[in-house]
């Protein structure tokens, strides 16, 4: 019976992780990696084994649970988050910390889980565990200031899950029941279900936690952040509101609001956190255009983001061990200490600004191309804007104000050889998706028919990167260009670091005067009645006769009682 | 990374190897027939317009913004918030 139990268990996608995950912190640190590793490789090797059918169901308490079930969109997602999930493994090698690789691993498998998830109850219970195993990650940078964005980071992710849960219901009770399937989002179930998946998405306003927490994490933990929790609900919006126009215009405030943010960010791992918002609000556009090619785009973009994303964190986290700081005004000059760390640098940028022959290029193209088709101008051309802002804030800033911006001063060792590999492993896949990005449209849920080397479309993308480096070099020897200023950008964490705690204390003092009020005339009763209880027993000698003190106080408290009776109620 | 290497990359020769890579791509332009879904990107320089006027926007919209969201370094209550 148990056997059968945990064969069936095991058998569930990403269940391997979370279940083997329980095993990290008892095993010694010279196998653990390796262990990691090969439960990561078990896993991925059964999901790819799934046939596409492939279904498990169980029923609770009356409610039919769908516990797996896939879809086409499913495969380049699991797929991917295994890599992720591996890379991190190794990028984090040289740490002895047991908390975080244990809730690394585990919340990779919660969120491979949840991909699997057929119906909203198994799907909140996984959106739940990737929460609680992510904030282990945050609290990992190990700082006060960590601790209280953990908190923040919490809240917003527990409401996330409550929104999710609430809406559910709703659903059920409208007699959809739980099955995860399209939703219509103008419906009251519809729009909290979209709210949930929208502060987990980085939405307008609600994304405030992205570039709070992700930058408080430790260099390890902000790379595997970056990875799955956003994805997770791109994934979700995909499922249950493609084609969902307001959509369009909600990724589009996405992709540009974050641009200005994120330039004028001085914290480097913080402008990383803000331009994943960027490029989440890009895949947002495509699940609102919803065609086959658009959700081949934000699939595909998902996928290379990943990759490409984590690749930037991996190497400014090696900067940030490195030398202690994230700080773009205090770095600058290191490719001369750590080339190794600039080149994979160089090629994640490449890959996020779309230069051909990297990844961006491939994937996005799919998803830009589909707007052109549906003919919304307006829309493309605010892509084309935010694409030239991804430019300006990541490919072109990152680099230069970390490796090559001057500054004689600074010295720090390499990168370790395992980060080295996890950045050399993921430069690598950027590379494969650019030059082959047949092998990544064969994973795409819809036939890829778009022609990516066309060569206008090439000569296009390439003139609009050389001018845009051009300015670029042109402001920086100018010094217009916003680089170095050590200050603090107020963008939407405000809300949950500043604006938050001020309505609370408004709120809270006149509810606390209210509170001290109510407990102060609490305890003068009680007191009187304490005291009228005594003098009452003392006047007629009730206890006085009675022989045992438990006896004596019973009748004390009976008096006791029936005098705050009445001076309750009369 | 060498020091040379360095300062050629901060120095004057970055800026003509990219101007001559941007006239070398305007110059294709006559060459390659870019496809377009619109009319105004089959503008001729389309691209390269594009590409200097939103980078002059991005950078002027910062500015301004700058103004209104920078705050002091320890704004939130620095290293210890």
């Amino acid at each position: 019976m148990i056997e059968n139990t945990l064969a069936m268990l095991l058998n569930m996608p990403g269940m391997m992780l979370i279940i083997g995950a329980l095993a990290v912190p008892l095993l010694p640190s010279s196998i653990r990696h390796g262990y990691m590793l090969a439960v990561i490789a078990v896993s991925v090797w059964s999901v790819w084994q799934m046939s596409p059918d492939q279904t498990m169901t169980a029923t609770l308490a009356g409610i039919d649970l769908i516990l797996v079930r896939a879809e086409a969109i499913t495969k380049p997602f699991a797929l991917v988050f295994h890599i992720a999930a591996a890379l991190n493994v190794i990028y984090a090698m040289h740490e002895n910390a047991k908390i975080t690789a244990t809730a690394g691993l585990a919340y990779a498998g919660a969120a491979i889980a949840a991909l699997f998830a057929g119906d909203f109850l198994t799907l909140f219970i996984y959106w739940e565990l990737t929460t609680f195993a992510s904030v282990f990650l945050v609290l990992a940078g190990n700082t006060p200031r960590a601790t209280r964005a953990a908190m923040r980071y919490l809240l917003m992710q527990v409401a996330s899950g409550v929104i999710l849960l609430a809406g559910a219901i709703m659903l059920w009770r409208a007699g959809a029941g739980f099955a995860i399937t399209a939703l219509d989002a103008t419906t009251p179930a519809g729009f909290c279900i979209l709210l949930a998946f929208g502060i987990k998405a980085g939405f307008p306003l609600l994304g405030g936690w992205l570039q709070d927490a992700y930058p408080e994490a430790s260099p390890t933990g902000s790379v595997m952040l970056s990875a799955f929790t956003t994805k997770l609900a791109i994934y979700m919006l995909v499922i249950c509101f493609a084609g969902f126009k307001p959509l369009i215009y909600i990724g589009l405030a996405m992709a540009i609001i974050s641009l200005f943010a994120a330039l004028l960010e001085n914290n480097l791992r913080r402008v990383l956190a803000i331009a994943l918002v960027n490029q989440l609000g890009i895949m947002v556009v495509g699940i609102g255009i919803g065609t086959e090619l658009a959700l081949n785009g934000v699939a595909a973009h998902a996928f290379a983001s990943v990759l490409y994303k984590g690749l930037l964190f991996m190497s400014i986290g090696a900067v940030f061990m490195r030398t202690g700081t994230d700080q773009a005004s205090a770095l600058g000059g290191l490719a001369r200490h750590m080339p190794w760390t600039a080149g994979f640098s160089l090629i994640g940028a490449l890959s996020i600004a779309s230069m051909p022959l990297f990844s961006g290029f491939a994937t996005k193209a799919l998803t830009i191309g589909a707007v052109a088709k549906q003919g919304e101008l307006l829309v493309w051309l605010g892509l084309l804007f935010a694409s030239v802002g991804v430019v300006l804030h990541t490919a072109l800033k990152i680099p230069y104000a970390t490796f090559f911006a001057p500054n004689p001063k600074i010295t720090a060792d390499e990168a370790p050889l395992n980060m080295r590999v996890a950045m050399a492993l993921a430069a690598g896949l950027c590379l494969v998706i650019g030059l082959y990005p047949g092998a990544l449209y064969a994973l795409l849920p819809y036939e890829v028919t778009y022609k990516v080397w066309d060569s206008g479309h090439v000569l296009g993308e390439l003139q609009l990167l050389a001018f845009v480096a051009l300015a670029f070099t042109l402001m920086v020897r100018r010094g217009i260009y916003p680089l170095h200023a050590d200050r603090t950008i107020i963008y939407t964490d405000w809300l949950t670091r500043r604006a938050m705690p001020l309505m609370v204390m408004a709120l809270g003092t006149p509810m606390m005067k209210i509170w001290n009020s109510v407990k102060e005339r609490f305890i003068q009763l009680m007191l009187r009645a304490i005291r009228t209880s005594e003098e009452a027993s003392r006047a007629t000698g009730l206890a006085s006769g009675v022989a045992s003190t438990g006896a004596a106080a019973g009748i004390f408290l009976a008096v006791f009682a029936l005098i705050l009776l009445i001076r309750v109620f009369m | 990374m060498s020091k040379k290497t360095e300062t050629m990359l901060t120095g004057r020769r970055i800026m003509r190897a990219l101007l001559s890579l941007c006239a070398l791509l305007l110059a294709a332009e006559a060459i390659i027939h870019r496809h377009a879904y619109f009319a105004l990107e089959a503008t001729p320089l389309f691209f390269a317009l594009f590409g200097i006027l939103a980078t002059c926007l991005v950078v002027a919209i910062s500015f301004a913004l700058g103004k209104l969201m920078a705050r002091a370094p320890d704004y939130y209550g620095g290293d210890d918030d």
